[in-house]
């Protein structure tokens, strides 16, 4: 499925990438205001509280900022760009962002499901429904017309797509049900070991994928046992997930334990293929994080550590590092290569992981003073108010930067 | 030249928002003039400046011309608190409208051969951040009109000499029948939601009271520069909508009293956003060729969007006392078909968004709050109300969770919640076994003002839920959740003992934190709250304990009773606190009954 990155020209995919954008800017300055509303909560507007603002915040960052340029891929992937269906693109990615806009107003309307990243109910569900059947059928219409002069390869694993993505409504309709819950660990009422490495393993393969359809020249240097690391992993993840357990448990402590050496799997595996210039800074930073993601990932999930950070600030820092550190660089990345538009300059670029560094390590911090002592939020005011704080200069700067990004953003 | 061109912009603005808009009516209404009078004299103004608008665009547009204006403008100002009867208010009437008819439009000509279009939102911000500040928004009507004639002598001065058209990539973002639909829609929503707040007091005073100018003066300055920058970057089609959508929140949260104040805020950002746009519409986006062309388009847009808008806006107002909501909506079709019919090769998206939005709309919403019995619907309100994203309900076993918070449920019971509420982030305590350890009363309370009962809480009030029978439910919902934990709970405090710990530094201040809301500063069951519960609160210097013997049972009553409340009652338990400040606590209340005995 190897192609060139896409042509400026490609109005559905600039579209996706400015919408994501456009979501990454209205995502962080809920943040902020939720940041600010936790130092001073009289500045809630009526009805609108902070517990209805967080759903907006979470499903904007993740629905928008980070699918979207994952859409855009996908228009990239099925040359969407360059089949009939290229007048529709953009009409996909305004229905994908009025479905969000839907939620947001359902959101703050009180309309939720209460499951965190899939509150989508009622007429939101539905509209979330529409929005992936639109994008759905662009590109079935795409693949319809381009697959025929694609390789026998390409034109089957394309194919086994569609009738994947095709199954993805139903998944949002069963899994935003109040009736499903995924399997969790019964001492900290979070999620088991074996999940954290299904939803990582995930990731690990768009990072495998990502290089051979939109990176330029070049070879990966992921040989067989890569992929049977890939295949192993996977197959522990059945066995666990099906076994269960906590985290006291070697098997769940062990699936974890399988996400570390993907750090220098990765980055060696990206090694072989050539890059844009432009892309230097964001894979840069996106392995730095990714790094640190599964080696905290796993540290986290430890014994005892996991016992004294749960429901505290900590886990609010590493849902920061994943969100605002990794999945930030790897959507700047895709929105790179897909583009080959720039994402931000050196100082921007700098100035977003450093107040998301100064975020990450202040919110660890207090949640590993809470864990200790609960009372610690409570009655050392001063010391949360500083933290709290920090935590909003560190979103006026993330928000300043993004601004400016999607300002920018026509730049090449 | 620059700054001179925004500085002409700002004065212009200035002149027209604090003397023909405010001023010149409120002299009107001082010299005693009805509202027939009124109506006559602001026809002749907005005739006046029609008129004028338009013999400057034939005229063709010049820094002279510009300079006659704010001229006559600066006469007409500064004579109006002197006209008293109605052929001088008139004149005056006909001569403001006709310095500001010529001025508006030969400035709107003239501008790109003086600046570049971000210039033109530092002007129109400064123009209205001057006007709301508070030296000059509280100015007598008189003093208003000479601040008026301030405007325009300092926008004379600064009038550049420059006469030529400076080549610039005008862009026609809309066509001249679409400028004046949207123009005229904004203005038109403008005015009336502008007339609306003034004319009521509560509304002024919530949106323009005391201290709120100044933020009125930053958010005017700050959207307005944010605008022209836009203008600049090319964001001249969406500025309108933008202004629309921004506008409409406004007139719709200006009649909630809850939300009023986000109308305060709304309102100048979505006014500055339009302003900027509308100056530069002439002479940057109508496609115009030359200043003779973009004069005959100003004059077009300030003589329809302008006059015929406001004047719309302020009828509208003064006959139905409110912005429908239904008039909202149609600006808001108005705007988005604008924008679709005028770039045809946008329809596919609009489809789609109108498709998405029609399915959302067309599921009812909040069905599940008419269903089940209270606790029921109580349910459905800590979802609806997002209490998950700041409390669990997940006693983690093995955990200090157990003690603070009350038993371990099983977890199959837990995983069988639909949906299941075990939450991921404690902004606030574990609430799976909260009705054991908090009254009805307590809980009401706490909803209503939290920092009441919990001094430094992040907690935001939820006074909101007590106008419907919401608070109720979702009070039984916590109680009833909490039912089966009573037993352990009484067990768990029964046995507790602190650790072998010096008391913490601070008893007194403790106390004044944790109990003197409802106890009292000195313990005598009169705090500010006391008179809220059916049973007052203990007297603790010659109440509950004073018969009971001093020593170790006694301490350790007390104790237990600050870590985990009288359970039954409302007196709530602390059980965040450390052992070493609970005993702390028990010293001090100690102290209230032992002071009181040697007394």
């Amino acid at each position: 499925m190897s192609q060139s990155p896409s042509a400026p020209e490609d109005e559905g995919v600039s579209t996706a990438v400015k919408h994501a954008l456009g979501w990454l800017v209205f995502g962080n300055a809920v943040g902020l205001y939720l940041s600010v509303l936790l130092l001073v909560p009289s500045w809630q507007v009526g009805e609108w509280t902070y517990g209805r603002w967080v759903p907006v915040h979470l499903n904007v960052q993740l629905y928008g900022w980070t699918a979207l340029p994952l859409v855009a891929w996908l228009f990239s992937m099925y040359e969407v760009g360059r089949s009939k269906s290229a007048a529709w693109a953009p009409a996909a990615v305004w229905g994908w962002s009025a479905a969000l806009a839907m939620g947001a107003l359902h959101w703050l309307g009180g309309e939720t499901g209460g499951k965190i990243f899939l509150d989508w109910k009622n007429g939101a569900l539905w509209a979330f429904v529409v929005a992936l059947v639109m994008l759905w059928a662009v590109l079935v219409m795409a693949w319809k017309e381009r697959a025929g002069g694609w390789t026998k390869l390409k034109r089957r694993v394309s194919l086994g797509g569609l009738v994947g993505l095709a199954m993805v409504p139903g998944v949002i309709i069963l899994t935003a049900s109040p009736k499903t819950y995924p399997p969790v660990d019964h001492l900290t009422g979070g999620p088991t070991g074996s999940s954290l490495l299904g939803s990582s393993l995930i990731v690990v393969g768009l990072m495998l994928l990502l290089p051979r359809v939109v990176a330029g020249s070049g070879k990966g240097r992921a040989g067989w046992g890569t992929w049977a690391y890939f295949g192993f992993c996977w197959i522990f993840f059945g066995v666990a997930e099906a076994v269960g357990g906590t985290h006291f448990d070697w098997w769940q402590n062990f699936s974890l334990l399988l996400m570390p050496p993907w750090a220098w799997l990765l980055a060696r595996d990206w090694k072989g293929f050539s890059w844009p210039r432009d892309s230097r800074f964001w894979r840069m930073a996106m392995f730095g994080w990714w790094g640190l993601l599964v080696l905290t990932g796993y540290l986290m999930y430890f014994p005892w550590i996991l016992d004294r950070i749960k429901f505290t600030q900590g886990l609010v820092a590493h849902s920061h590092l994943a969100m605002a550190g990794f999945t930030t660089s790897f959507c700047a990345l895709l929105a790179v290569l897909l583009t080959g538009r720039r994402v931000g300059g050196a100082a921007s670029v700098t100035l977003w992981h450093g107040a998301v560094v100064v975020m990450i390590l202040t919110l660890a911090a207090m949640g590993w003073r809470e864990g200790a002592e609960p009372s610690w939020m409570l009655l050392k005011p001063d010391w949360r108010e500083m933290g709290l704080t920090t935590r909003s200069i560190c979103g006026i700067v993330m928000l300043s930067v993004s601004t400016g990004w999607l300002i920018n953003w026509k730049t090449r | 030249m620059n700054v001179r061109a925004a500085i002409v912009v700002a004065a212009v603005y200035g002149y027209f928002l604090i003397f023909a808009q405010f001023s010149f009516v409120e002299l009107l209404r001082a010299g005693g003039a009805g509202l027939m009078q009124e109506k006559v004299a602001l026809g002749i103004m907005a005739v006046g400046g029609m008129a004028s608008g338009f013999l400057a665009a034939w005229r063709g547009a010049s820094p002279g011309m510009v300079r006659a204006a704010l001229g006559l403008a600066a006469v007409s100002s500064a004579l109006a608190p002197f006209a008293k009867a109605m052929p001088g208010v008139l004149g005056i009437a006909l001569a403001t409208g006709c310095a500001l008819g010529v001025a508006t439009v030969s400035l709107a000509a003239m501008l790109p051969a003086w600046c570049g279009v971000a210039w033109i939102g530092l002007g129109t911000g400064l123009g209205y951040a001057c006007c709301n500040l508070p030296g000059v928004f509280t100015q007598s009507p008189g003093g208003q009109a000479w601040v008026g004639t301030g405007f325009a002598l300092v926008g004379l001065l600064a009038v550049p000499s420059v006469t030529g058209w400076r080549e610039h990539d005008s862009k026609k973002v809309f066509p001249i029948w679409g400028a004046l639909a949207i123009f005229t829609a904004l203005v038109w929503m403008d005015s009336a939601a502008f007339f609306i707040i003034q004319h009521s007091e509560d509304l002024k005073s919530g949106t323009w009271g005391d201290g709120l100018l100044w933020r009125n003066a930053g958010v005017h300055l700050a959207l307005a520069v944010v605008a022209g920058l836009w203008l600049a970057r090319g964001g001249a089609r969406m500025i309108p909508a933008l202004a629309w959508a921004i506008l409409a929140a406004a007139s719709l949260t200006v009649n909630i009293e809850s939300s009023r104040h986000l109308a305060g805020w709304l309102y100048p950002a979505g006014v500055s956003l339009y302003s900027a746009a509308l100056v530069a519409w002439p002479g940057w986006f109508s496609g115009a060729d030359g200043k003779r062309q973009a004069g005959w388009r100003a004059a077009w847009l300030f003589a329809i969007a302008g006059w015929f808008g406001s004047a719309n806006g302020i009828g509208m107002a003064q006959t139905l006392q409110q912005v429908p909501p239904a008039f909202v909506a149609g600006a808001g079709c108005v705007v988005i078909a604008v924008m679709v019919l005028s770039n045809l090769k946008r329809w596919r998206p609009a489809m789609a968004v109108a498709v998405v939005g029609l399915v959302a709309m067309a599921f009812p919403k909040r069905a599940d709050f008419l269903a089940g019995d209270a606790a029921a619907r109580g349910k459905q309100v800590y979802l609806s109300e997002g209490c998950i994203h700041c409390h669990s309900q997940y006693v983690r076993p093995g955990s200090l969770d157990e003690q603070n918070w009350g038993p371990v449920r099983d977890v199959k019971e837990v995983l069988a919640g639909q949906p299941v509420l075990i939450g991921n982030r404690r902004q606030g305590p574990d609430l799976a076994n909260v009705g054991a350890r908090r009254s009805e009363k307590w809980l009401k309370l706490h909803f209503i003002d939290p920092q009441a009962l919990a001094p430094g809480s992040v907690m935001p009030s939820y006074a909101h839920l007590y106008e419907s029978a919401k608070l109720d439910d979702l009070v039984r919902y916590l109680r009833d959740s909490g039912v089966k934990a009573l037993p352990k709970v009484m067990e768990t405090s029964a046995q507790w003992k602190p650790a072998q710990v010096a008391p913490a530094s601070g008893g007194k201040e403790l106390f004044g934190m944790h109990c003197a809301a409802c106890h009292g500063p000195n313990g005598l069951g009169n705090g500010p709250l006391s008179l809220e519960f059916a049973r007052k609160p203990a007297n603790l210097v010659s109440g509950p304990f004073v018969w009971t013997s001093a020593g170790e049972s006694l301490d350790l009553r007390i104790a237990r009773v600050i870590k985990f409340g009288l359970v039954g009652t409302d007196m709530p338990g602390h059980e965040v606190i450390t052992d070493a400040q609970v005993l702390a606590l028990k010293d001090h209340v100690l102290k209230l009954r032992t002071s009181s005995s040697g007394q």
